[in-house]
């Protein structure tokens, strides 16, 4: 029974943190310390869940429960902790010349319904509960993205974001009627079997628009124009919960589809998982090298990674799981300590490259987090983000893909060489007077120092993260 | 208590205590205490070391190996990788290079660093690059190798750019971080590659594999399926692009001379004694891997003879002091490589290449690093490293000077310096693998050798001083500096006599799954041709740079070659005959030649790619314009093209 609790407790948590609101002031900081309280407690609970349980556990005939969902689960709870941390300063004063963000505790019950919504992705069993799952994941992150209702740009990008989403969740209908009308039920398991028995051109015109409306999400190419408009565009805190949550949410419905229903012709659509992978990465690491502003950077960064951990869903069922869910991790960890930075910087100054200038002189502390958490994201040893990869690569090349693989790995030179731009910016140029001085909070200093450790430590001590691949059997 | 386990993890966990303790505590605090820490933890690592090899030499282990400790690092599948620490002679002597150097450059750093504002900083970094390349060549298997391999390079970066208020140093440090990296990404794709073949990381595993029993079984690539044999051999190619990369062979060799922008001690460190020899050092570890995967090793050979030749022609044309010893390193790496290639003659195997490579490995470390700490010393002294501001140091810095003398008779292969044993060995080993080209180009270039180094030698040391510093008496030398370099020298003159023996004795690569060759042609008149052409050079470094009649200013002013000079000594027609073959033939055709290949060729080559990337990168950028229409456009576009190009039998 106590497999269930978390996601109960979940459900029922954003209905607590904004019914608190009723009953203290605006300025109170209660909803901020249930809230607090709340994802810890969740987070705590679910370590508690043994994993290797086989199958997984079944509640109600359609609620699953399994190894890999109580992993994206922790995942996904990881990215709402920090998330809501690094949103609580938005809501004190304004930043990066955005006015203040107000009702904190609305924006955090839009944040724990997105992740309920992944949640719902990981442990559905039939189409209809996959496809709601996808939507409680995506329609709270429209309002999140237009919060300040003030800010023209924010409300330009919920516009654009929403219109598009709107397309990708019509491609994605139209994928799943069509591969209802294929097996004749909703239930995976016969969807499964129906696809075994033998394929036919319904299912492959299931399978494309299944891949290109998720394409959306996981912001493939050419699926990803939204993306550098709505990192730039939306609040810091939410497109670093967009970056992450989002993600792993898409990367999580391809994982239930591929691996569940759609095993039996995986190696059939392995060229088209390759195509899309390959070009994102390459599209992704070309955008990025020629940005100035640190948002829309990091949005060309998150594509090329998504690209990257495509590669993954090459491998066989049991790696391809285990390598996501660590470059998950490490990529929530890794981007979120960047985002911590970028946030400390906007809360003084402009979010753009110059504004890091000198800063290895003025805030060492600082510009260490970023070199780590860039050099975990180009993939530089012993950091936690090359063994991230090299999880990723192993499992594309464990069933042969060498090309992929080799592609992605050059890939990483051009990849090395925008993370390294943004490092010189922060080590190599002079102070520049002109810029405000940074002071940072105690809660910021602390976040930033918990998140470099673990960038660092995952990555010296992989083993400490055998729990998540104890629960597979290699 | 202190036995073998206790001395080897002594040697790893020091210079990283160093590392942390200078990084996060001492760097602000006090110069002076994280130069202690750096001198003390590195000393005792390289004590540790040099008592780890004493006993392992006369103990009887050797040749044996041992692992000392492994640790569980990670589980891939059903192979392990794994953290820990071989001993063979090969590791042992490495062990020893490495913590014996880097000492010794912590020493020197006291007085070169004097002054800077990041003194606590550096030594960090030095103690991290310690450790890191302690991990490289004690590792077990490839991944470790690879970690500690990326580990190094990290450090160097860091190091090379230690000045980042220079411009140039920043440039230099991206440029040999990024092309060493895209050499790595090969080494990655091999690993990958040869551990999912053999299903194991371990170098025991991999040096013991024959081919035959891998020719049945197929692997698909992706693009095309070949046998489990020839990916063997693909990956052992791509395994030695790593090395490639990291030992600068030609054309990867253009990061190595401008990493010279990082401080000196470093350049003696990183850039000669130890890391760029981490590419032979892989070579040489995985050689019984190397020795069955067809004609890779032919492949090492080229590469290595080419980088040899060119570098050293390349170096008789440069006045930058620190240059003409990188490209004096380039070829002298050169040789190592080129050593471990003339192994293989047709289908047979013969080792002597090996032994005599390690060898050089282990003498250049010691004399290349001493000249590079005296070049320290001298641009310390001087501020330039131009050779045109120097001259007439020799009265002002005695001890430097008999030290240089040392070192670069070593170098040159005189006997009975250590740069002879060595490379007598090399050279023999080439005549011994039926490599004739090969062995006249290294004859040619150890004649080249001396006479680089020599110019060198003569220029900075002998004649009148040309430099306002050293005329009015300024120069003088620094204990600190001068310590090291004076102990250096010792093992320069005689690690030469005292390493033949028993490199002889225990330097075998293992055993080798090919047939070996029985029959080795024995040349005794080598060395003496060797030494012959080395005192030819010799002389004619002499006489162009240091005989009383030789025109300095004329050697060094590259401008002027009027006609009317010739005319008015026709005493020096002879002379001018030599200038003409050896200026306008050797410096002024042949180096152009070279020139213009570095320059045009790899230059555009690298300067197109970067171009295209960036025209590329515009492209993404522009069809970002905000435009909502196009947005929703490309999902319409990206359905068709999936449903076209990807694959799906619609």
């Amino acid at each position: 029974m106590n497999y269930i609790v978390p996601d109960i407790l979940l459900l029922i948590f954003p209905f607590i943190v904004i019914g608190s609101r009723l009953f203290c002031s605006t300025k109170s900081n209660i909803p901020w310390r249930i809230a607090n309280v709340g994802c810890i407690a969740i987070f705590i609970l679910l370590n508690f869940i043994p994993l290797a349980n086989g199958n997984g556990v079944f509640f109600l005939s359609n609620w699953r429960v399994d190894d890999f969902g109580i992993l994206m689960r922790e995942v996904l709870m990881v990215s709402a902790i920090l998330g809501i941390w690094l949103s609580k300063d938005y809501f004190e004063h304004s930043a990066d010349g955005r006015p203040q963000l107000h009702q904190i505790a609305e924006f955090i019950g839009a944040i724990a319904f997105a992740t309920f919504g992944g949640v719902v992705v990981v442990s559905a069993c039939d189409l209809v509960t996959f496809f709601l799952g996808l939507e409680i994941a995506t329609i709270p992150m429209y309002a999140l993205t237009a919060w300040n209702k003030k800010d023209l740009i924010g409300s330009e990008a919920a516009t654009k974001y929403i219109l598009m989403g709107s397309v990708a969740t019509a491609f994605e209908l139209f994928g799943f009627s069509y591969l209802y009308g294929f097996a004749g039920s909703l239930h995976f398991t016969d969807i499964q079997s129906a696809v075994a028995a033998g394929p036919s051109p319904l299912l492959w015109i299931a399978v494309l628009f299944l891949f290109c409306g998720i394409g959306f999400k996981l912001t493939l190419f050419p699926f990803y124009t939204w993306a550098p408009d709505v990192y730039e565009g939306a609040p810091t805190p939410v497109t670093a919960v967009l970056s992450v949550s989002s993600k792993a949410t898409a990367i999580a419905f391809l994982v239930v589809l591929v691996f569940g229903p759609l095993a039996p012709i995986q190696e059939q659509i392995a060229p088209l998982i390759a195509l899309l992978a390959g070009t994102t990465l390459f599209v992704g690491n070309l955008g990025a090298l020629k940005q100035s502003r640190l948002r829309r950077f990091m949005a060309y960064s998150s594509i090329a990674q998504a690209g990257y951990i495509m590669i993954a869903l090459l491998g066989p069922a049991t790696i391809a799981e285990t390598a996501i869910i660590y470059y998950l991790f490490v990529y929530a960890v890794s981007n979120y300590l960047a985002f911590f930075v970028f946030a400390i910087i906007g809360h003084h100054r402009e979010e753009i490259f110059a504004s890091l200038k000198g800063l290895s002189k003025q805030n060492p502390s600082i510009a260490i987090a970023l070199a780590i958490s860039m050099f975990s994201l180009a993939g530089i040893p012993p950091l936690a983000g090359f063994f991230g990869k090299f999880h990723l690569f192993f499992s594309g090349a464990s069933t042969g893909h060498y090309a992929i693989v080799a592609f992605a790995v050059l890939n990483n030179v051009i990849a090395l060489y925008y993370y390294i731009q943004l490092i010189k910016s922060a080590w190599v140029d002079e102070p520049d007077g002109h810029l405000t001085p940074i002071r940072l909070t105690r809660r910021q200093r602390s976040v930033v120092i918990l998140l470099s450790i673990a960038v660092v430590v995952l990555g010296f001590l992989p083993f400490l993260s055998n729990n998540i691949f104890s629960g597979f059997t290699f | 208590m202190i036995n073998d386990v206790t001395l080897s993890y002594l040697i790893f966990i020091l210079p990283l205590l160093s590392f942390v303790v200078n990084g996060l505590f001492l760097c602000r605090k006090s110069d002076k205490a994280a130069a202690a820490m750096g001198i003390s933890a590195n000393g005792i690592a390289a004590i540790s070391a040099i008592i780890l090899a004493v006993h392992y030499f006369t103990s009887g282990l050797a040749p044996q190996k041992a692992i000392l400790f492994e640790h569980e690092f990670i589980p891939f599948g059903n192979f392990l990788a794994n953290i820990g620490c071989l001993i063979d002679p090969l590791s042992i002597m490495m062990l020893v290079v490495v913590t014996f150097i880097s000492f010794m450059v912590n020493i020197y750093s006291v007085g070169y660093m004097r002054g800077d504002r990041a003194t606590g900083r550096f030594f960090a970094l030095l103690s991290l690059f310690s450790f890191s390349m302690l991990g490289l060549v004690a590792a077990t298997n490839l991944f470790q190798m690879f970690i500690f391999w990326e580990l190094v390079g990290v450090s160097s970066y860091l190091l090379i750019g230690f000045w980042y208020h220079k411009p140039s140093a920043v440039s230099a440090s991206k440029q040999a971080f990024i092309l060493t990296r895209f050499a790595d990404s090969f080494f990655l794709l091999g690993i990958v590659l040869v551990s999912y073949v053999v299903q194991s990381f371990d170098f025991a595993t991999l040096n013991d594999l024959t081919l035959s029993s891998f020719k049945a079984e197929t692997i698909d690539l992706g693009l095309l399926v070949v046998s489990k044999a020839d990916a063997l051999i693909l990956g052992s190619v791509l395994i030695f692009t790593g090395g490639w990369g990291k030992s600068a062979m030609f054309p990867m060799h253009i990061w190595l001379p401008n990493a010279m922008e990082g401080p000196t001690p470093v350049s003696s460190i990183i850039h000669s004694a130890t890391m760029v020899v981490a590419g032979v050092y892989l070579v040489a570890r995985l050689f019984p891997f190397f020795a069955i995967c067809g004609s890779t090793l032919t492949l090492i050979m080229i590469v290595g003879a080419f980088t040899m030749v060119f570098a050293a022609v390349i170096a008789c044309t440069q006045k930058d002091i620190k240059r003409i010893l990188a490209y004096s390193t380039l070829s002298q790496l050169g040789y190592m490589m080129f050593a471990l290639g003339v192994c293989q003659v047709g289908q047979t195997i013969v080792t002597t290449g090996w032994t005599a490579s390690t060898f050089h490995i282990f003498t250049h470390a010691f004399f290349k690093c001493s000249l590079f700490l005296i070049a320290g010393s001298l641009i310390h002294q001087v501020h330039t490293n131009d050779l045109d501001a120097m001259g007439g140091l020799r009265k002002k810095m005695p001890w430097t000077y008999w030290c240089t003398l040392i070192s670069i008779l070593a170098i040159s292969g005189i006997p009975p310096f250590s740069g002879f044993f060595s490379k007598d060995e090399i050279i023999l080993a080439a005549f011994q693998g039926h490599h004739y080209v090969v062995f006249g180009l290294a004859l040619l270039t150890s004649g080249l050798t001396t006479f680089y180094m020599f110019r060198l030698f003569f220029l900075a040391f002998h004649g009148e001083p040309r430099h306002e510093g050293v005329k009015a008496g300024h120069v003088h030398e620094d204990f600190a500096m001068t310590l090291p370099i004076v102990i250096l020298a010792i093992p320069a003159l005689l690690s030469g006599i005292a390493g033949k023996s028993l490199f002889a004795a225990f330097f075998v690569p293992g055993k080798i799954h090919a047939p070996q060759l029985v029959k080795l042609a024995e040349a005794s008149w080598i060395p003496f041709a060797a030494v012959a052409i080395a005192i030819i050079a010799l002389a004619l470094a002499w006489f162009f740079y240091a005989s009383p009649k030789a025109r300095i200013a004329k050697a060094l002013d590259e401008s002027n070659r009027s006609g009317i000079y010739k005319t008015v000594y026709h005493k020096f027609y002879f002379d001018e005959m030599y200038y003409a073959v050896v200026r306008q033939f050797v410096i002024g055709g042949v180096a152009r030649v070279a020139r213009f290949i570095e320059d045009y060729i790899v230059g555009t080559l690298v300067n197109f790619s970067v171009w295209f990337i960036h025209k590329l990168g515009d492209l993404v950028r522009v069809a970002q314009g905000g435009y909502l229409p196009f947005y929703l456009g490309t999902l319409i576009v990206g359905v068709l093209l999936w449903r076209f190009l990807g694959n799906l039998p619609l």
